[in-house]
């Protein structure tokens, strides 16, 4: 390489850190982890062995026989240096060293017999049935309910426990608690109903929002454009509002607004109406304040955009066109609108990607209520991933949420690239022949 | 149609741009709009096609007074100086619009598309965007939207300042074809004199938002009212001195000026200008002259190529005293 090229690459170098680090390592890392078990339950980092019940159930639907399951649950009752410790801090030291002279090293097949060489101890018995119960159960030996550091350890306990070696690598497997390699996450995606919902949720609010965005901003811009300057710009001012307050503020508006204290409560009580949650009392309610929150914050944008786009239209263009007899209707619909064909598509493009991966105002608002009416896509993942009700997260799953955003992101990215690409294409100035 | 534009005032801002002016155009007649740079032209074409209001006066296509209508009822045909063409639609769809907004039926607006089309010698292009044409084809485009809704008057607003030298010489006769073969009544904007007298029937010349003459080419240029008049009209300029300058001419006493124009300055017209050639610009078929009197005063003369005059020379030449101009202190023609 050229000495130039290492000069550039040297001053794009901090730009190349932040792009890889800010934009390029979370993606890899979303792929990364939506093809695995991850979980607050597993942690980030490995994990240990352990058997519990419901791994053992696990176990026994996998098809282990119900004898392996047995001796994994119950390996007896073992006299050793564990348990007679245990009994020292229950009962006493003396009796745990007299059990250990009589018995230490012995092993019972039931607790009935641990519980006879309790009773029989000649001087510290034990003589009180309950205290010979709990004292007995200090010396029962079962893998459950174990953690084992290692895979080694672990299986060192099954084959003192007797467990079949040829058994040993399906409890291992159902054993560890760390995460694993796993494409569980997108089967679930495909097989669940509610990942349907959710995208079903999603394609109404990109739809209902993106609509009501253009169609709106479309005409906030031309009705700005016909009204006198000062006026338009105050109109333009005041629209531009909600984007520059802070979203919580402005969620926190409309949650006054809609409340059942709120200002549409009161006014409808006025008219003999309940007060009632104007947003969260059903779906269509929820759906409506969600496009409008997000509408009127999106509209804002498409107007500035068209607005310039309307202004940059020729003057006598315009001209042309009423003098060519073209009402103000005409006007908008021949000459306006398809000069704002680019303008128009480039913002559609944009905000659709912007809504997909959007979810802020929805968290604000109704967090997905009522039920999960309103849970999008991108919600979907933040809640799997990030605050689910149930408190163990599933960055996996929610990772494998996350990814099918990414990959439509992608997608959309480039078609769109080709697109507005071929515009440039398209609009080549001829040079004068 | 005959346009009548009376007392017409247009304020910008409350600082008259236009005041009081009356104009006439007879019926088929095309008349330019001639003056320099915010003149008040363009600002009464618009005033003519409705873009902007008229604040005082009346305008009147024939018996109809259109004052207070807006342009879409004018029922006025525009070139504007960029073409102004939807670039977004096809040859055909610009020239079909007035039609289109008109809701005329479709066989109607191709019969009528394919006349213009014809008219205006454009009959191959019509499936073209306005981007693929040239400048000169775009020119034509507009005119043929503009003629295709049979307007009561055509305004046409610096047509031709868009093409190039050839170009502007093929549509100025073009425009005068068109507008003769149509018998529409005209009106156009421009601040280019040769345009203006090859186009037209006759001239309003226009300074400081007032016309200060209308008349035919020819008149206007042989007779003009005042000095701006002169000055403003032909290519080269006239030339002014002060009656010291020419003794053997009998100058009115309230002669201030003298008006020379180059072509009534040189050996043919005999002696009596006595000066120094300064500056010699070769122009072919003949050559244009700079001549500094004693006085300091600069004349121009026009003569056939061919003189050998270097700067540096001193010349004794004459003029054509029937052809002088006076004026007085005033710049009023005497």
């Amino acid at each position: 390489m050229k000495r130039m090229n290492w000069l550039g690459l040297g001053f794009l170098a901090p730009a190349l850190l932040v792009i890889a680090l800010f934009f390029l390592a979370p993606v890899i890392m979303t792929g990364f982890f939506a093809f695995t078990n991850m979980s607050t339950a597993t942690g980030i980092t490995g994990g240990d062995y352990m058997l519990n019940k419901s791994a053992l159930r696990a176990l026994g639907d996998a098809g282990l026989p119900d004898a392996t399951l047995e001796k994994l649950e119950d390996a007896g009752y073992a006299v050793d240096e564990k348990g007679l410790a245990a009994l020292a801090a229950q009962i006493d030291q003396e009796t745990a060293d007299e059990f250990a002279r009589l018995h230490g090293g012995e092993s019972f097949a039931t607790r009935r017999d641990v519980e006879r060489a309790l009773k029989d101890l000649r001087q510290n018995r034990i003589r009180k049935t309950r205290d010979r119960k709990a004292a007995a159960e200090l010396f029962k030996r079962s893998v459950l309910n174990e953690r084992f550091g290692t895979e080694a350890e672990f299986r060192a306990a099954l084959t003192a426990g007797g467990i079949a070696p040829r058994d040993h690598d399906q409890i291992t497997a159902q054993a560890y608690t760390g995460w694993v390699w796993t494409t569980e996450n997108v089967e679930l995606l495909f097989t669940l109903p509610s990942t349907w919902r959710y995208a079903a949720n999603t394609a109404i609010y990109v739809a209902f929002t993106l609509s009501f965005n253009v169609g709106f901003g479309l005409f906030l811009a031309i009705s700005t454009f016909y009204l006198p300057a000062a006026q338009a710009a105050t109109f333009r001012a005041i629209w531009f509002l909600p984007r520059i307050l802070p979203p919580v503020l402005y969620v926190l508006m409309w949650k006054w607004f809609t409340w059942d204290t709120g200002f549409l409560s009161t006014v409808t009580g006025w008219f003999g109406m309940s007060p009632k949650n104007w947003m969260l009392d059903s779906p269509t309610h929820a759906w409506t304040t969600i496009v409008l929150i997000n509408g009127f914050v999106g509209a804002s944008m498409g107007m500035i955009l068209f607005a310039s786009a309307i202004r940059a239209i020729p003057a006598s263009m315009l001209h042309a066109s009423e003098v060519d007899g073209a009402n103000r209707w005409q006007q908008v619909r021949y000459i306006i609108l398809p000069q704002l064909r680019w303008p128009i598509l480039f913002t559609t493009a944009y905000q659709t990607l912007s809504l997909l991966t959007s979810f802020e105002y929805i968290l604000l608002a109704t967090d997905g209520g009522p039920g999960r009416a309103t849970e999008v896509w991108a919600l979907a993942a933040y809640h799997t991933a990030l605050n689910n009700y149930g408190g163990n997260l599933q960055y996996g799953l929610g990772a494998a949420f996350a990814l099918v955003l990414v990959i439509i992101g992608i997608l959309a990215s480039l078609f769109y690239l080709r697109l507005f690409n071929f515009r440039q294409l398209v609009g080549k100035p001829l040079i004068e022949g | 149609m005959q346009l009548d534009l009376i007392g017409f005032t247009k304020r910008f801002d409350g600082t008259p741009v236009v005041s009081g002016m009356d104009l006439s155009v007879a019926s088929g007649e095309m008349i330019a709009l001639l003056g320099p740079s915010g003149c008040g032209k363009s600002t009464t074409l618009f005033a003519i096609c409705g873009i902007h209001r008229i604040d005082e006066g009346r305008l009147m296509f024939g018996e109809r007074d259109v004052s207070g209508l807006p342009s879409q009822r004018r029922n006025v045909g525009v070139v504007f100086q960029n073409y102004a063409l939807y670039p977004h639609m096809s040859v055909f769809d610009n020239i079909a619009f007035p039609l289109k907004v008109q809701k005329a039926d479709k066989d109607q607006i191709r019969r009528r598309v394919g006349e213009m089309a014809e008219l205006v010698h454009i009959e191959t292009l019509l499936d073209r965007r306005p981007a693929q044409l040239s400048g000169g084809q775009q020119q034509r485009v507009a005119l043929a939207r503009a003629l295709v809704r049979n307007p009561d008057v055509l305004l046409l607003d610096e047509p031709l300042a868009n093409l190039d030298a050839k170009l502007r010489l093929e549509m100025r006769s073009e425009i005068r074809r068109i507008q003769q073969e149509t018998g529409l009544t005209a009106i156009l904007v421009t601040h280019d004199q040769v345009e203006a007298m090859s186009m037209c029937d006759r001239i309003a010349l226009m300074n400081n938002g007032r016309i200060v003459q209308i008349d035919g080419p020819t008149r206007m240029y042989r007779d003009p009212m005042d000095k701006f008049v002169a000055s403003f009209l032909g290519n080269p300029p006239i030339s002014f001195v002060t009656p010291e300058d020419l003794p053997c001419f009998g100058a009115p006493k309230a002669c201030a000026e003298i008006g020379l124009r180059p072509e009534h300055v040189g050996p043919q017209f005999g002696t009596g200008l006595t000066g120094e050639v300064r500056f010699v610009e070769t122009q072919g078929r003949e050559d244009l002259f700079d001549i500094a009197l004693p006085s300091g005063r600069m004349i121009r003369s026009v003569q056939p190529a061919g003189s050998g005059l270097r700067p540096g020379q001193t010349v004794d030449w004459g003029y054509d005293a029937a052809e002088l101009l006076c004026f007085d202190r005033q710049e009023v023609r005497l």
